[in-house]
């Protein structure tokens, strides 16, 4: 859903052509996420349809139309951004599957798997560490305050590794 | 209760070190005050029991040969004795033992008992036949004479001899190396043994009540009215003789209680110290204590504990050490008395001293410890990250302008973090090293002192004349020696003057008496006949001074006096004057010397003199070479000074050891980031050492005007107890060499005591400390 | 570049211990190399640093910094290594609280008797930025300024290697950044700089070269990339769109 309240809520702001809505939202997310203008188009017709955006004005040039969002719509927006992240967690990345397969098939022998791993979240760790003192640098605290996050996140995937390579899962039964 | 008693044991289990300073300084303090206050309840009663028990005389006068001895029946009548002895017959006489001659005053008399003056025969029996002497039993040990020996009387032209019969203790004079002695014979035997000018009768008085001196002196007064002008010709009484009995113990006495009272006050300091080191270096164990539940009482009952334990213990071995090693000294007075020696102690006085140590030292273990009871579990747990004291800035930045090596600069302002603490260790250093300035200094006056009584390096040989021997042949011999340099002959005669009621002793000199090495304290010697010098004590109790005219008598004659200087003289605790022989031109009979000091020429040989000398006159001659050896009594101080200042000194390494060690612990992060910055272990160990060597140099130097002002100060009490001023050579003792040198030393011995604590702290465990997991 | 450290299958035994603080380590450090030893709490990574240091010495295996051996060298000897070759910053920073932090600073140059260190001490706190503090007492400065003054004094004598161990732990984040900002300078300068941490973003942020330690081994030493990367290559958010 993030996506379409992205966009939507960027229309608060002011009423938006759909590419300026786009690069505004790829502008605001620092690079992070690239939307495709199609699906911009599809996410804003949506948005329409359920009656929180309505275009604003006459057509202009090229049948590109400027977009307004509607009272019902900044209703809609402030439910969303008051709503808390209750979901359950979300873990996509292999090495969960990955991890839990090797155990399974080498006898609990994790260890180069887990080394692997690990450097390679040290790499990230490392990109990521860049990337934060970028967006600082630049005067960009709304992406390093994201960038943290992730960095975070990312150390406390080693931390799960370290802790995993600690206690030696080798003899533990499922 | 058992909580805090376990706890406090854990506690010292750990601190084993600690426990052992507090222990030996306890201990070392507990005996010397043992030690005086046994001393100080003793002296008066033995000599008083004796006195009581031997029912001696409270006054003995000493009548010419010519009273009439009617009248001297009447006397005792005449003062109120309750009881008199005599009048007995006395001859001076000199005998010959082997190769040595001695001075005695023969006493008759038939009976040791009677109603005064109970002589206690401690060996053999008394005299019976007219061949049978009696001695005291001092002068027989000092002169190594025993029951059976034959002495030869060469005073007298038939030169009798006697046999030692008997050994007696006389409670009415001094011992024997104090003072001169007498003997006895029976009265039968006296006028084989006297000559003209050797005889004279001795009586004694004792009084219903102890009469005070000045009673005394009116007993004197009324029998010298009573009888014919030149009848008493000298008198000794009972409160002198316990003076000079006494005085040994008492200057020992005042020396030690002023010394034991150091030695607490340091205890004091470094039991203090130890104390707060011990409660800053647990903050953090106060903290939880406290979480867990233990009262602010409890906390403070266990560092008290702590502390008490060790010196407890100490205590109980202390005052059983002090009271034996006050025995020998104790046994030396029963002795003399003539007591059997029972080992004298007082277990309530030992109970009471036990409980005083062990509660002055329980005071300076709580009053610190409060501050433990007082401090908050959380503020307690905080403060134990505080930082380490933060005085002695200054001092290290002058240090480090001074530009020593930064290890020294690190120590020197180490020293004085705690200003506090300092202050407490300079005490202890500065106790320590003032006593052993007058531990030091004190004997080498008592030697300048014995050496002006005895003549020392002035002349070499001292010859004694019998009635028997012209005072001019005696001359003739001693000039004739290729050797002789010099003689000054000595005579004596006891005179009468106005304000006194004993007549005063006289040395009567003839010759060059200045270089006999008496000290001239103020005036100038004597340079014409009734020019006298004499001590403080007399000038003071009869009210003379230097530039007064006075008059006396002599054998009832009078005399001019006129008095020009102040001299130093012990003999009758100050009641001496020196003057020319031909002041007493006038007085019949003519009195003639019968001593002769002789200087022989430098490099001459004194034994082969006096063997010669002797030879020419075996009897009528004593001949010996000039004894300076230093008297019992002073020995004994001088013992007993050094053993004072070895424990002072001792207790001020004890606390110099003691802050070096809490400072040591203290300081260990400190040590810990220095050694990983680089810092080698010998150079830790010179910091701890500038550390000690500070702490000492300050202490020593400050110690120096104290412990000079405190051999100054004893010397005019030791001084004035023995009827004298002090002479001002006296007092200059020390070279400046070696004022400089004491502080230097102690600055050495203090940087010994920090091997220990040096080491430990060089052997930090960086890892250990520093660990910042 | 040339080596500066070289471990030679270290152990580390303490007494009463069964299983050693470090098990057979071996590794080298180049000079001029920002490297970060990482490992939980116990792993050894804290004795690795001390024995590089000279101020343990291994139960078996030899330690050579900067050409000399450590294991032939007296306690005296070790402790001049010390003075001259390695400079060290502790978690908790470790000045002498009776000594201004000029003075702190000066400590290993006057321990070799250097006189003239004093103008070299304050263009050292200047560099990092206290110069204003000379003459102040540690109890009187802010954490980040304490451990300026232990760098200053760490590098006051030109060590070889400079040893960090956990220089931020005792921080906040911001005197920590700053703190170790100044490291990265000096690394950029050509200092060797070897940094212990529990970590990792700390050490993945400074450090080109991180060696992973576990129940004293090492289990990972990874050399990382430096390169730049454009946003879109180090993070993708995506919402519940994603989804095809």
């Amino acid at each position: 859903m993030s996506l379409k309240y992205g966009l939507l809520g960027l229309l608060v702001e002011e009423p938006l052509h759909g590419y300026e809505v786009k690069n505004r939202f790829e502008a605001m997310l620092g690079g992070t996420w690239e939307v495709n203008i199609g699906q911009v188009y599809t996410t804003l017709q949506r948005l329409e349809r359920d009656g929180l955006v309505r275009p604003a004005g006459e057509r202009g040039d090229r049948g590109k139309l400027l977009y307004e969002i509607s009272d019902s719509g900044r209703k809609a927006l402030n439910e969303w951004l008051a709503q808390p992240e209750s979901g359950p967690q979300e873990l996509r990345e292999d090495i969960y599957v990955k991890l839990l397969l090797a155990a399974r098939l080498a006898n609990g022998d994790l260890g180069p798997l887990l080394s692997r791993q690990k450097r390679a979240y040290l790499q990230r760790l490392r990109d990521l560490n860049q990337l934060e003192a970028r967006a600082k640098k630049d005067g960009r605290t709304d992406l390093a305050r994201l960038v943290r996050g992730a960095l975070l996140h990312t150390e406390a995937d080693i931390k799960w590794i370290d802790e995993l390579s600690e206690t030696g899962i080798s003899g533990e039964s499922e | 209760m058992i909580a805090v008693v376990r706890k406090a044991l854990a506690d010292l289990r750990r601190r084993r070190l600690q426990a052992a300073v507090i222990f030996l300084t306890v201990f070392l303090s507990m005996a010397a005050g043992t030690m005086a206050v046994t001393l100080m309840s003793q002296t008066r009663d033995p000599y008083q029991a004796a006195f009581d028990k031997q029912r001696g005389a409270h006054l003995q006068i000493a009548y010419s040969a010519t009273t009439d001895l009617q009248l001297l029946a009447k006397t005792p009548a005449t003062v109120g004795a309750a009881s008199s002895g005599g009048p007995y017959p006395v001859s001076n006489i000199q005998f010959k033992f082997g190769d040595r001659k001695f001075f005695v005053d023969a006493i008759g008399r038939d009976n040791p008992g009677g109603p005064v003056e109970v002589l206690n025969v401690t060996s053999g029996r008394w005299a019976r036949a007219n061949d049978e002497i009696v001695l005291t039993r001092s002068f027989a040990e000092l002169n190594k004479i025993s029951v059976g020996d034959r002495v030869k009387v060469v005073s007298v032209a038939q030169a009798p001899s006697l046999t030692v019969v008997g050994e007696v203790v006389d409670i009415d004079e001094g011992s024997a190396d104090l003072s001169s002695q007498r003997a006895w014979v029976t009265s039968a035997t006296v006028p084989a043994l006297s000559t003209p000018d050797s005889a004279f009768y001795l009586m004694d008085y004792r009084f219903a009540g102890d009469p005070t001196s000045a009673q005394l002196q009116g007993y004197i007064e009324r029998l010298r009215a009573s009888l014919p002008p030149g009848s008493i010709t000298g008198s000794l009484n009972y409160i002198l003789v316990r003076s000079i009995f006494n005085i040994t113990n008492q200057i020992l006495t005042g020396v030690l209680s002023a010394f034991s009272v150091f030695a607490l006050a340091a205890t004091i300091a470094i039991v203090a110290t130890l104390v707060t080191g011990i409660v800053i270096s647990a903050y953090r164990e106060i903290g939880i204590m406290k979480a867990i539940g233990f009262t602010p009482t409890q906390v403070v009952g266990v560092f008290a504990l702590q502390i008490v334990i060790p010196a407890l213990v100490a205590c109980v071995l202390g005052i059983p050490v002090g009271t034996l090693i006050s025995q020998p000294l104790l046994a030396n007075s029963s002795h003399a008395l003539g007591l059997s020696y029972e080992p004298t102690f007082s277990i309530g006085l030992d109970v009471l001293l036990l409980a005083s140590g062990v509660l002055v030292v329980a005071i300076a273990a709580t009053v610190p410890a409060l501050r433990a009871g007082l401090l908050k579990p959380i503020a307690a747990i905080a403060k134990a990250a505080a930082p380490r004291g933060t005085g002695g800035r200054r001092l290290r930045s002058a240090a480090a302008r001074a530009r020593l090596p930064r290890p020294v600069v690190l120590g020197i302002g180490d020293a004085f973090a705690r200003p506090l603490r300092a202050a407490l260790t300079l005490i202890t250093v500065l106790l320590g090293v003032a006593t052993v300035v007058v531990a030091i200094g004190l004997p080498r006056s008592f030697l300048l002192i014995n050496n002006s009584e005895t003549g020392a390096g002035n002349y070499q040989v001292v010859v004694n004349r019998t009635g028997a021997f012209a005072d001019a042949d005696a001359m003739r011999i001693l000039n004739a020696q290729p050797e002789t340099a010099r003689v000054v002959a000595v005579g004596g005669k006891n005179v009468t003057i106005a304000g006194l009621a004993d007549p005063v002793n006289t040395q009567l000199f003839r010759g060059d008496s200045s270089r006999l090495g008496y000290l001239v304290i103020a005036g100038r010697w004597y340079s014409a006949p009734g020019e006298v010098i004499a001590p403080a004590g007399l000038l003071h109790d009869a009210h003379l001074k230097i530039g007064d005219s006075f008059t006396g008598t002599a054998d009832g004659q009078p005399l001019q006096f006129r008095v020009v200087g102040e001299t130093y003289d012990i003999n009758n605790l100050g009641h001496s004057m020196f003057m020319d022989i031909a002041t007493m031109a006038s007085v019949k009979p003519a009195v003639e010397p019968y001593r002769y000091a002789v200087t022989l020429v430098p490099g001459a040989d004194v034994s082969a003199y006096v063997r010669r000398v002797s030879a020419l006159e075996p009897d009528l001659l004593d001949v010996h070479a000039a004894d300076n050896s230093i008297i019992a009594p002073v020995k004994i101080i001088d013992t007993v000074l050094l053993v004072i200042a070895a424990v002072l000194a001792l207790i001020g390494v004890g606390g110099v050891f003691n802050t070096l060690l809490l400072n040591t612990r203290e300081r260990i992060q400190d040590t810990a980031t220095l050694k990983a910055l680089g810092m080698s272990p010998r150079q830790v160990m010179v910091m701890v050492a500038a550390s000690a060597g500070l702490l000492a140099l300050v202490g020593g130097l400050i110690a120096m005007p104290v412990g000079l002002s405190l051999h100054h100060v004893l010397n005019d009490v030791i001084s004035s107890s023995a009827g004298n001023d002090t002479p001002p050579s006296v007092y200059a003792v020390f070279n400046p060499l070696e004022l400089v040198l004491i502080p230097l030393l102690g600055v050495v011995v203090a940087v010994a005591a920090a091997l220990i604590p040096g080491r430990w702290a060089a052997r930090t465990n960086v890892v250990e400390v520093l660990h910042s997991e | 570049m040339s080596e500066l450290v070289r471990l030679s299958d270290i152990t580390k035994v303490y007494q009463g211990g069964v299983t050693g603080a470090v098990n057979g380590v071996s590794l080298t450090v180049e000079e001029g190399e920002f490297t970060a030893v990482m490992g939980p709490s116990g792993s050894g990574k804290s004795t690795l640093l001390n024995l590089i240091a000279g101020l343990d010495r291994p139960t078996s295996g030899s330690v050579s910094v900067a050409g000399s051996d450590l294991g032939r060298m007296s306690e005296a000897a070790l402790a001049r290594f010390r003075r001259d070759r390695v400079g060290f910053v502790f978690q908790f920073f470790h000045l002498l609280p009776n000594l201004t932090a000029l003075e702190n600073v000066l400590i290993p140059a006057q321990l070799k008797s250097t006189t003239s260190a004093e103008a070299s001490g304050r263009e050292l706190l200047d560099q990092l930025g206290i110069a204003e503090v000379a003459d102040r007492y540690p109890a009187k400065l802010s954490g980040g300024q304490q451990q300026r003054v232990a760098i200053a004094r760490a590098l006051i004598n030109k060590p070889s290697l400079l040893l960090a161990d956990e220089p931020t732990g005792a921080l906040d984040t911001r005197s920590g950044d700053q703190v170790m900002e100044l490291l990265m300078e000096l690394h950029r300068s050509g200092q060797t700089i070897l940094l212990v941490t529990h970590d990792a973003k700390l050490a993945t942020r400074y450090a080109a070269r991180v060696i992973s330690v576990l129940d004293g081994k090492i289990v990972d030493d990874a050399r990382l990339e430096t390169a730049e990367r454009a946003a879109a290559d180090v993070i993708r958010v995506r919402g519940e769109e994603a989804r095809p």
